[in-house]
Parts: C-alpha cells; structure tokens; sequence
C-alpha cells in the first residue's frame, strides 16, 4: 500500500510537471491564467451572433501600459465614451510586454483573446499566425482623411495586401541625463561614441555610475543594442533578399562599443528592465540612461527641477554623419470578426483620434507617445498638458530625435516578418549577452547570433 | 443453508455492493479530475511531441520522432539537464542540512517555541512573486540592503550584482529557492522526530550515548522512511521549480540558470515550438519516471510496504 501510494504521488507529479511544462493547445489555452478571467465584458456573443438589442456591444481591450497612472488615463477615456455610447461598453485589461507574446496567441487559441490588441511592428506577425488579425486599411484610410497619418507610422503595418493595425502613437530612444551631474564632472553632452565613452568614465565616481546600460535577454536590450547598430550603420539586418547580414563589421564593432560602455553601468544591469533604469537615472544612481522617455520618473521621484533633466539624440559613432535610434509605430489590431463588434471598436477608435481627445490618450505617459497624425501633433489636447508644458523642451527634443527612427525589421520600406521570431526570443540581446556575461569576443557573439536568428526563423 | 443464513447472505451482499457504489461514488470526483486534468491533456502532449505544431492554436503535421530526434541532439537540452540536476542537488543538501539543524533546535524546549514552530513556516507561504521582489530589492546594487551592508562592513569595495555572472545568479536563486522551501522540510522533520519514542532516548542516555550518537543511531534511522519520502517528493517538486528561476533570472544571464522547465517554456512559447517543447517534457517526464525507480529500488525502507 505504502509503496503504491508513494508511485502514484510521484507518477502524477511528473505528469503535473510534463503538463505545466508544456500543455497541448487545448489544455493550455483552458489553463492561460489571465486569458480566462476575461470580465464580463468579454463575454460577447460568438462571432457569427448578432447581438440583441438588449445587450451592449462589449469590446475588451488588451494593452501593455501596465503603470496604474496610464491605465487610469485611459479608464478615463473609456468612461467617456461608454457614457456618450449607451449601446457599446468597452473595457480595458492591462498586460506586459515580458508575456503577451506568449498570452496573447494563447488566449486568441482558446477563443479569449481581447476585441482590440495593442501592438508594435513586429508583434504583428506573430498575431497573424493566429488567423484572428483583421485587415483595417478602410478604417486606416479614413483616418488618414480625416487627421492625417504620417506615412512612417503606417509602413510597418502595411504588407501582403493589407494592413493589419491601426497606428496610434511612435516613440524612441533617446539619452537622458542629469544636467547636474554633467556639470559637476565637468562633461559637455557626447555627440560621438569616443565622447560617449569618455564621458561615462568621467561621470563614474563617489558611487554613481557614469551610464545606465541593460544587458538583459529582455526587448529592453534588444532595443538599446540597435541603438547602437544604427549608429554605426548596421540597421539592416536583412539583405534585401530575406537572408539574415547580422553577423557584419558594422555589429560588431557596435556591440564591441557597447560592451566597453556597459563597464560603467550598475553591475545588477544584467537583469534590468525598462523601469530599472529611469529609477536609477530618478535616484542619480546613473548619470546617463538610454530610453524612451523618464520624464514621470523624473517629475514625482527625483526631486529635481525640469530643467536638470537633459535629453539628446543618441551619440553616432563617428564614421556616421548623423545620430539614429531605434523608433516604433505602435498600433491596436482588430481581432473580432464580428462586423457589431467592430463598428464598435472602430467607433471608439475614432474618438480616441479626435484631437480633442487623443492628446490625453497621447499624455497618459508624457513624452513618450508621440503624435502620428498631422492633426495629433498640433493638438492643444497634447500641448496643453501640464506636464507637457513642464518639459516642453524636452519633449520637442525627442520629437526632432524620432525624425531619425528606425526598427529592426522593417529598414528601408522593407518588412520581413521573421523578425517576429527573432524579436520575440530577444536573439539581439541573447547575442549581447554573450559578449557581456559570457565574455566572447564580439566577432564570435555575432557569428552565433546569426546562426541563432537562422536557426529562430526555420520551422 | 438455513432461512436466516440466506437472508444474512442476502443482505450481507446488498451492503457489500452498497459500499462498493459509496465508494466509487466518493472517488469519481477525483477519477474524473485525474482524467480531465492529468490523462487527457497528457496524451494530448505525446500526440502533440510527433506533430510540427508551432504557435498555440495552430496545425500540425505528424513527423515521426523528428522532434526526439532534435531534442536529444540539442546541446542546450543536455546543458540544461545538467544545470537541472546540479540545481537538485544543491537545494537537496541546503535545504536538508537547514532543515534539520531547524528541526533539532524547535525540538528543544525554549521560551516561545510554540511562537518559533508557527513563524518558521512564514518563507514558505509567502507568494513566489512576493519572495523574488523582496529578494532582487534587498541583492539590487541600487539600494539593496546586502550590498550596503557588505560596503558599509568593509567586505566589499563596491556593490556587487548578484544576478550579473552565471555563477552568482545560479548561487543566487539556490539559495533563494532554499530559503523558500526548507521550513516545509522542517516541518516534516520535526513531525517525524515527534514520533520517535522517548524512552529509546532515555535509554540510549541511561548507556551513555552522547547527543551526537543518538542523532545518528536513533534519530535518523527512525526518520528513514520520512527521509524516503522527501527525497523523492522534494526531488521532484525541486526539478519542477519554475517559478522562482523565471521571475528572478527569467533563466540568464546568458541562459546561465536556464533548468529544464526553463528551457521547455522557452522552446514553447519564445520559440513557438509548441511540438519540440512537449517532446522535451516527454523525454523529461520518462528521465524523472527513471529516477523514481532507481530511487525507489535503492532507498525503499524496509518496512515500507
């Protein structure tokens, strides 16, 4: 009995451990966590029902800005709309970049997922695989009429006949710093990579760190690791053939920079993620961070001024005549088909575009959205905004640098969709990783991280 | 057979066939979440291990053993069993030399034992989520209490990062996960030691047995068949640890604390291997199924069945 009891517990463990690890498609999806507990709300008829006119058209919303100030903007927003729109109720879940790669197709698979999936270039794809992205290029062109898109922000979404989600805002890097902290050590902002350097070492001492730097397997890296690429001309990593060009003089000599800037970035950096680093620029820990924006870090945790913050475009190395950066369009995609549910979902959208209104979706994180539209860009909804106007210089700063934005991927009018494996296993930074915890020289790092992204993009 | 002989067969064999339908009825319920939650998905996992499926929710073709093939051909496969098995063993010895050192001292009567029982099992109930923010806040360089302790003693110069080098964060998580987990053997220990008659203690002492050879020659013999079973139950739930490596590590840096479980979840949902994934659970699932017997064979107490 005793013997039998103990070769039951164990065999049913190892089943447990072989199931968690990885379920089959219909078990996983009963058991994605999140994607379950879809509220009511989500609780829409099938697809292929028309609902009743007793019940509202519901739309449920998936987005990854996770800090309780934005998701308040944004609920602010919602409650609006569903006031002036008795018939539709539409709600918000908030998720995290780190997982919604994996979630999101999960949710989708198990008949979950959200009426409205916020994006960026190359999560498209990985969403398209699912058969649940719906093509918007109606919806996309009426809005260009009426607010006028900036080309660049379509682009990305634009390819096999269709587009596949609608732009909302661009964002991209830039580096921040402590003016205080420059001034102190005497350090004039860098414009090249010997300068950049120069400078974190200066800025090294009585325990700050000249630069915050991540060296994470996360997008955070992969992110600040083709800051790097494209300022010394190695923003291509696709010939235009398809074949992967990685592995090239160009990247290495840039991932080489990388790792001898990183010697002066906190040693727990190997684990950052986005957060990490505007708190240790907040903290004046680090005198230098690369990053979309820090500026709500800044305002409620530094206790600074606004004018201590300071930004500049990204120093080039100096073969390079100008300095790039990494920049995304960011979308919502349509994944109902059900033509109720859309009409819906576009009527919202709609009214998030207004002017009036898509400023203050825009400053649900000041200065990190940036406007796509024509109209967007000169609203006094965005402009007017408290914070806005606290760091105007700031921000108009970050609008001139995003002039330069570029993505992995999606280079030169091209998009190749296998980014999306690349990107989402973070291969760019698993590759950086190898140079900065693995100590390989940065020719054999980016020789394997080829063989990586090969090996990521055939089946 | 007499009248009253058949009517007491008669009944005996209506109750008896009663109890059996009591029975079966009081365990359908868990029959039947076996079969929804463990059997049915996994022969979904080995159908799904010879099919090429990617994404969640996509088709598939059958493929033979291609995925097996690949798999056992992988070296990250192999590295991270190895890095599994070490990550075993490791808590295996913390957490059993803590746990019994714990369980030895809460054996003795102190002021506020009672107290000390109740607070030691406080590691383990906390949520995992909560356990690895508290340590990455108190091992950060920015802040964290360790390192500015160590600085403010002398011991470093500067902060180190903890998670930064493969050994330090494997070193790192081990000890985490141990923290975690070692007031639940203590537990068991200490229940297990409550069962030990005293009388062999006060005959061991009345023979001049010092402390340390009743340790040896009663203690632990009694606490065979609890040492049996967690070192099979801890085995298993240790290599089955997830949790704790992907919030602190997420399985760097550099793939450094990648364990199996770690490399599976990658290979299915950052690779969209879905197929490739269950074959390594399978193959993970029949080394475990090894293990058991092999254990089961060499430290079965005696009395055991």
């Amino acid at each position: 009995m005793y013997k039998k009891l103990f070769k039951v517990i164990a065999l049913v463990m190892m089943a447990s451990l072989v199931l968690a690890a990885c379920a089959p498609a219909t078990s996983t999806a009963t058991q994605a966590p999140a994607a379950t507990k879809a509220p009511a709300a989500t609780k829409a008829p099938a697809a292929t029902e028309a609902p009743t006119s007793a019940e509202p058209v519901t739309i449920m919303i998936w987005h990854m800005e996770q800090p309780a100030y934005r998701v308040a903007r944004i609920q602010e927003l919602i409650d609006e709309f569903n006031a002036a729109n008795p018939g539709i109720v539409v709600s918000q879940e908030p998720q995290s970049w780190g997982d919604i790669y994996t979630k999101a197709p999960a949710a989708v698979a198990a008949g979950n997922g959200p009426d409205l999936l916020f994006a960026i270039p190359d999560f498209t794809p990985i969403m398209r695989a699912t058969d649940a992205v719906q093509p918007v290029e109606d919806f996309v062109n009426e809005m260009d009429v009426a607010h006028k898109y900036m080309p660049a922000a379509i682009a990305p979404y634009n390819y096999d006949g269709h587009i596949w989600a609608i732009p909302l805002w661009s964002m991209s890097h830039n580096l921040w710093y402590s003016k205080s902290a420059f001034e102190k050590a005497g350090v004039t902002p860098p414009v090249t990579w010997d300068e950049w350097l120069a400078a974190a070492k200066k800025l090294t001492a009585d325990g700050q760190y000249g630069i915050g730097l991540p060296g994470n397997k996360n997008l955070y890296t992969d992110q600040t690791t083709y800051d790097f690429m494209v300022n010394n001309g190695a923003e291509e990593i696709y010939n235009s053939d398809g074949t992967l060009r990685f592995d090239n003089a160009q990247t290495v000599e840039a991932l080489d920079f990388y790792s001898k800037l990183f010697k002066y970035s906190p040693p727990d950096s190997t684990g950052w993620a986005w957060g990490e680093a505007e708190a240790c620029l907040a903290s004046k820990t680090c005198a230098m961070v690369l990053q979309f924006t820090v500026i709500s870090t800044f305002d409620s945790q530094s206790g600074s001024d606004a004018n201590d913050l300071g930004v500049i475009a990204i120093p080039h190395n100096s073969s390079q005549s100008q300095s790039n950066t990494i920049a995304y369009s960011n979308a919502v995609m349509v994944l109902t088909a059900d033509k109720a549910k859309q009409e819906a979902a576009y009527k919202f959208l709609r009214f998030i575009m207004e002017p009036k209104n898509y400023g203050r979706f825009l400053t649900m994180e000041p200065g990190l959205y940036l406007p796509v539209t024509e109209d967007g860009s000169v609203a006094d909804s965005y402009w007017n905004d408290a914070m806005v106007v606290k760091y105007k210089s700031q921000i108009e700063t970050m609008v001139e640098n995003s002039k330069n934005g570029m993505l992995f991927g999606f280079t030169n009018g091209n998009t190749f969709q296998s980014i999306s494996q690349i990107s989402a296993q973070n291969l760019i930074a698993q590759t950086l990783q190898k140079i900065l915890v693995d100590k390989e020289p940065a020719a054999q790092a980016v020789a394997e991280g080829q063989k990586l992204m090969e090996e990521s993009i055939t089946k | 057979m007499n009248e009253s002989e058949l009517e007491q067969s008669y009944f005996g064999s209506k109750l008896r066939r009663n109890e059996s339908i009591l029975g079966i009825l009081l365990i359908l319920p868990l029959v039947l979440w076996m079969i929804f939650a463990i059997v049915i998905p996994l022969i979904s996992a080995i159908k799904l291990s010879f099919q090429d499926v990617g994404m969640i929710g996509s088709k598939g073709n059958l493929i033979g053993f291609e995925n097996y093939r690949h798999v056992l051909t992988d070296p990250n496969f192999w590295k991270s069993f190895g890095r599994s098995l070490i990550w075993v063993i490791s808590n295996a010895v913390i957490q059993t030399v803590v746990a019994f050192i714990s369980a030895v001292i809460l054996m003795q009567k102190f002021h506020l034992r009672s107290l000390a029982r109740v607070w030691i099992i406080l590691s383990w109930i906390v949520p995992t989520v909560v356990v690895i923010i508290i340590w990455r806040w108190m091992l950060g360089t920015s802040g964290g209490i360790v390192n500015y302790l160590l600085v403010s003693l002398g011991v470093l110069s500067t902060p180190v990062g903890f998670f930064s080098t493969a050994n330090s964060a494997f070193i790192s998580i081990v000890l985490i996960n141990s923290w975690r987990w070692f007031p639940l053997m203590t537990v068991i220990l200490l229940a297990g030691m409550e069962g030990i008659p005293q009388e062999l203690y006060e005959a061991a002492s009345i023979d001049g047995a010092t402390g340390w050879q009743q340790f040896l020659r009663i203690t632990f013999p009694m606490l065979r068949p609890v040492l049996y079973v967690l070192g099979l139950i801890g085995t298993l739930w240790s290599i089955n640890v997830f949790d704790i490596i992907w919030l602190a590590t997420g399985g760097g840096p550099s793939n450094a604390t990648m364990t199996l479980p770690v490399y599976i979840y990658n290979m299915a949902f950052k690779g969209y291997r879905l197929s490739r994934a269950s074959a390594a659970s399978i193959i993970m699932g029949i080394i475990l199924l090894v293990f058991v017997i092999v254990y089961d064979r060499i430290n079965k107490p005696a009395d055991a069945d």
